[in-house]
């Protein structure tokens, strides 16, 4: 050991960290954010329509608002492809009045019937339209700048002929006055943010532009009808396989300890197991479970069963846990058992023959030296079976199809998956990650403690 | 007696016959409590092994046998590749393994090339904050990692990266990593330092020295970390199904084709994802107490 | 009354002979050191006496109780192992305690005996302590008292001292030989440190190969040696061997080193003469030669190759015909390598050595 202090070891150590820094750490808070903050909770109204304008109050999302107004805004080509976006064209145009007096400036794209257009579908030049109805005033504005609300440059009658010299996009903004919590707020907004019923003065709040911290996630689901039972079988789950995976592993510990003919072939099947996807452990136990499966052929064959019995049924929950507690009894019993093995080894044969020699018997020696020696081993391995516990997931699909019985990893990859409900999907992580938390908490700990004892 | 002059005449000096007594019982308890663990054991590897011989008859027989009732327990009867062609040519199968095989090597790679230099630095240097890291690298190794593949999702959309093997191999990488340094640590920690110091008095560099002396010692070690790292990687699927769309892996591809899919394809797919493990836990068996023993340390 | 009687003991592991055919008996209160190098079977003597490896033949009993196939339980011995084997995850108190709580001894009697033997190890404020975080000279006092506060009859050591670092070895050989002395437990003491075995014994048994070569008191093994190996075990430097001649003069017998005549001690005379004109070994330990600086009739010249000072004396290296010697001299005594002196050797020191079998010869009565 180098115990020489240079930069060296933090050079080495740097790419790991950066690395789970990127890929860990801030997942991590994301995860927790996504869960708690509503990104578009609140839509900010501007005094003017312009983003520079000062702020105007504030709506949530989902007032009703009456709009009093619009007015067209440039708006980034980038930002074109947004929800609800309503824009409207803009052309510069050059033309010349019946007097003979040029005018040049900007026309809505509805004022001007595009005449002629180039190869590439640029249109060129136009007439002015005719305006509908008979009190309306017969001449079109034509303005200094791309907006309703600059100076009027001239006004052009119907039919005038017009060259199109440039065009622009623009996004509309209304002014809106809506009411939330009594108190009224009025201003103007993007037409991204509103969902403008067809009557044209009335409209929603469809999503906001600031976010604010919310529970609506988490009560979500909580609410959920799968969430309760989600939580309710992960600890069943947990309390089933634990124990019987700990007793099994010691077990296997102990034969594998003896040291018998054969023993490498022992450890190599004990292992196995070690290495099998989740998601083959859950189809091999489907294969024994489903209704034409082993189980039945070889009851019926044994002559116990006269017809097949289908287990995996919504009728035969338990039938679905015990498939599941087996399967992950089956799949995860080698890794505390390679734990306990280490832990084992690591007990001088010396202490043994001296509590032998000192009056203990087999089981006093179980008891009072093996199993308090063995302690340390078996509270990791224990932490590590509870988070992997949490983390059940293929195997419940495979055996219920993930909604006869559902556990926490499921619904996570449901409300992701199939309800496209990232919030409530990074909830869950957040709950898994939770429960995780504290046991690692715990873990830590005893890891400390254990080190502070072999100091 | 004449039985017992003889004896007396082999050798002179025994216990006596209440002694012989005691010592016959221990070691029929002895004969007796082996025979027990044997049998123990025995029944211990075929709880292990029976389910993997089941789907492996399965899998190496025809589809019309895989549905039939009730089925034999004798397997491979008769023996094809029929159902194991069926699941290979099914859509998505050859691109979903190729997919697996992708990020189960750049997992690998990324993951030893990132870990080498870590696990050389906490089993060489004492550094201040060499705790502190081990610490953490344990408590990352405690999280349920797979669950970041949900606000990964939502950052690999935003960077135009999602549904996409590389990116899945970098999430792969996360989980893989902590193991993996603490692996590669302990197979450092195993070379003696004083090897390197040799090398350098005898005229190496400590790069030469690092690559003539350490390497060769640790290269079977750290070789089971990545062989290790590769069956993560080859049978994670919470993340996989959650990060990849249309370009799956193998895990993924089955998962979500799982309600719909039959039994002869359901059961030949969990077979041959089986294969590859089972392959390399064989290989690295003798480092498994390496890489889980040390953790409770 | 707790002596140890091994009768005929052999313990076999596969096709290897660990002992073979060995007999001992130690007395009541007796201190008997089992020395020997490593492999030689002293160890696999010790544990088949605590019935942690079982003796394949023979008889081993202890107070005249035939123990041989009882588990270590119920033999009534403690003892105190190499690697101290103290338990870990126990306080100092709970471990001395270990064994009282196991036999079901009641609080009050267990507590007084456990600061009893916590007092005669001076560790009595350490009884709240975990052992992690004790040097290791202060695991090895737990473990002897661990030992001590059983109050058996019988004390099994196997190699007590040797993981401890030279200077405490020398501190704990002094107090555990008063220890041993005070609680009067019959003991079997493991080593091979040959001057552990030659400071602390009542008795010696060298052992090599599986059996034990001789036993007896310290100085008589230190002194006359049974065998050619005893004699270059024991003692530091070890004893010196060279090879001579025995030739007939005037009706006794002489021995030739090269052209050096010898004259034997008068008692040895009977016993060298069955070797008349046959070579023998001559054995002498490097303190009992004078070393002359001048010639001398009945002095050898030899050639001084190494001088090490030692402090109390001067350890000098001379090659005598094929054979290396070690002699050592007095500080005082002046000599430079390549410088000539002249060794003399004292009638009754010298030891006589079979050369085929190895065995010392001694007259029928020393």
């Amino acid at each position: 050991m180098k115990k020489r202090r240079n930069w060296a070891p933090y050079l080495l150590i740097l790419p790991s960290v950066i690395y789970l820094a990127i890929f860990f750490a801030w997942p991590m808070a994301r995860a927790m954010t996504l869960a708690v903050w509503d990104a578009d909770a609140v839509l900010r109204l501007k005094a003017e329509a312009s983003a520079e304008s000062a702020g105007a109050g504030t709506l949530p999302r989902g007032t009703q608002v009456e709009i009093l107004g619009q007015q067209g805004n440039i708006v980034a080509p980038e930002e074109l492809t947004q929800r609800n976006l309503r824009t409207e064209r803009w052309f510069r145009i050059e033309a010349e009045r019946a007097d003979g007096q040029p005018v040049s400036g900007w026309a809505q794209e509805t004022r001007v019937r595009v005449r002629e257009e180039s190869e590439s579908g640029e249109p060129l030049a136009g007439t002015i339209r005719r305006k509908l109805g008979s009190d309306a005033d017969p001449l079109t504005d034509v303005f200094s700048e791309a907006s309703v609300a600059s100076a009027v440059a001239g006004r052009l009658e119907a039919n005038t002929r017009v060259e199109i010299r440039e065009q622009a996009m623009l996004e509309l903004w209304y002014l809106v006055r809506g009411e939330a919590d009594g108190t009224p707020a009025e201003g103007w907004a993007q037409s991204r943010y509103i969902q403008v019923y067809a009557d044209d003065t009335t409209g929603r709040i469809d999503r906001g532009n600031a976010g604010e911290l919310t529970n609506r996630y988490i009560q979500a689901m909580v609410n959920d009808r799968f969430f309760w039972p989600a939580l309710w079988t992960t600890f069943l789950l947990m309390v089933l396989i634990i124990p019987v995976q700990f007793v099994l592993a010691m077990i296997m510990a102990l034969i594998i300890q003896q040291q018998l003919r054969g023993n490498s072939f022992f450890l190599y099947v004990f292992a196995i197991a070690l290495g099998v996807s989740d998601l083959a452990v859950g189809i091999v136990w489907y294969a024994i479970f489903t209704q034409y499966g082993y189980l039945n052929s070889i009851l019926q064959g044994l002559g116990f069963i006269g017809a097949p019995i289908a287990y995996l049924t919504a009728d035969t929950r338990y039938w679905i846990i015990i498939a599941i507690w087996l399967a992950e009894v089956w799949r995860a019993t080698s890794i505390v058992m390679v734990v306990v093995v280490s832990g084992l080894q690591a007990i001088p044969n010396e202490v043994l023959e001296a509590a032998d020699l000192f009056g203990a018997g087999l089981w006093k020696r179980i008891r009072f030296v093996i199993l308090p020696m063995l302690k340390p081993s078996l509270q990791v391995a224990l932490i590590l079976r509870t988070i992997l516990a949490l983390q059940v997931f293929a195997v419940v699909i495979a055996l219920s199809g993930g909604d006869i019985v559902t556990v926490l990893a499921n619904e996570a990859y449901r409300q992701y998956y199939d309800l496209r409900n990232v919030n409530v999907a990074a909830a869950y992580a957040g709950l898994i990650l939770l429960l995780s938390m504290v046991s690692a908490v715990i873990y830590l700990r005893l890891v400390r403690s254990n080190e502070e004892a072999q100091a | 007696m004449s039985a017992s002059g003889q004896l007396a005449q082999t050798a002179p000096v025994q216990a006596s016959a209440e002694m012989q007594k005691v010592r016959q019982a221990a070691l029929r308890r002895q004969r007796l409590n082996r025979g027990v663990t044997y049998f123990i054991a025995i029944l211990i590897c075929l709880w292990v092994l029976i389910p993997i011989w089941f789907i492996a008859s399965m899998a190496l027989t025809t589809p019309e046998v895989v549905r039939s009732y009730p089925k034999g327990v004798l397997p491979f009867i008769p023996f094809s590749f029929e159902t194991m062609r069926f699941f290979l040519s099914s859509q998505g199968i050859i691109p979903g393994t190729i997919n697996s095989i992708i990020v189960a090597i750049i997992t690998l790679l990324l993951s030893t090339i990132i870990a080498a230099p870590a696990g050389y630095a906490i089993s060489r240097y004492l550094f201040p904050g060499r705790d502190f890291y081990r610490l953490s690298i344990l408590a990352v190794r405690a999280f349920p990692v797979v669950i970041l593949a949900i606000p990964l999702a939502v950052v690999f959309i935003n960077f135009g990266i999602y549904d996409s093997v590389y990116s899945l191999a970098l999430m792969h990488t996360a989980l893989t990593l902590p193991t993996t340094i603490l692996v590669i640590g302990s197979v450092f920690a195993s070379i003696p330092y004083e090897l390197e110091e040799a090398a350098q008095v005898y005229g190496c560099t400590p790069l030469q020295a690092f690559r003539t002396v350490v390497l060769p010692l640790v290269a079977p070690g750290i070789a089971a970390a990545a062989i290790f790292t590769f069956v993560m990687s080859w049978n994670e699927v919470f993340a996989a199904s959650i990060l990849t769309v249309r370009n799956r892996t193998l895990p993924a591809q089955v998962l979500s084709t799982l309600s719909q899919s039959s039994e002869p394809y359901q059961f030949a797919g969990a077979f041959f994802m089986m294969i590859p493990a089972m392959i390399f836990i064989f290989v690295i068996r003798r480092y498994l107490f390496n890489m889980w023993g040390q953790i409770s340390k | 009354m707790a002596d140890i009687k091994i009768e005929s003991v052999t313990k076999r592991f596969g096709d290897f002979l660990a002992v073979d055919n060995v007999s001992l008996t130690i007395e009541d209160q007796e201190f008997m050191v089992l020395l020997g190098p490593s492999g030689c079977g002293k160890t696999t003597l010790l544990r088949a006496v605590a019935g942690l490896g079982m003796a394949d033949e023979g008889r081993i009993s202890i107070g005249g109780k035939d123990v041989t196939y009882l588990p270590p339980r119920q033999r009534g011995i403690s003892m105190v192992f190499q690697s101290y084997a103290i338990f870990p995850h126990m306080k100092v108190y709970d471990n001395i305690a270990f064994g009282l709580k196991m036999n079901k001894v009641d609080k009050a009697e267990t507590e007084r005996r456990v600061r009893q033997a916590a007092e005669l190890l001076h560790i009595e404020n350490m009884l709240d302590r975990y052992p992690s975080k004790m040097s290791g000279g202060q695991r090895q006092r737990v473990a002897v008292a661990r030992a001590i506060a059983m109050k058996s009859q019988v004390l099994l050591m196997d190699e007590p001292l040797s993981n401890l670092d030279a200077l405490l070895r020398l501190e704990m050989r002094a107090e555990l030989k008063r220890l041993l002395a005070e609680i009067q437990a019959t003991t079997i003491y493991v080593t091979h440190d040959q001057i552990e075995a030659l400071s602390m014994g009542d008795r010696i048994a060298v052992m090599r190969n599986g059996t034990i070569l001789q036993c007896d008191h310290p100085t008589i093994v230190y002194d006359q040696p049974a065998t050619e190996f005893v004699g270059g075990f024991i003692g530091n430097p070890p004893m010196n061997f060279l090879d001579a001649q025995v030739q007939r003069h005037n009706g006794s017998v002489d021995v030739a080193i090269g052209d050096f005549k010898l004259a034997p001690h008068a008692l040895y005379q009977p016993v060298l003469k069955p070797y008349d004109g046959k070579p023998i070994v001559i054995g002498i330990r490097a303190e009992n030669m004078e070393t002359l600086s001048t010639p001398s009739d009945d002095a050898i010249k030899v050639r001084v190759l190494v001088v090490e000072p030692l402090g109390s004396q001067n350890l000098l290296t001379v090659k005598i015909g094929a054979n290396t010697v070690k002699v050592s001299t007095h500080p005082s005594f002046a000599v430079a390598p390549d410088q000539d002196v002249w060794l003399r050797f004292p009638a009754e020191k010298i030891r006589w050595v079979d050369r085929d079998s190895g065995q010392m010869l001694y007259p029928a009565a020393v």
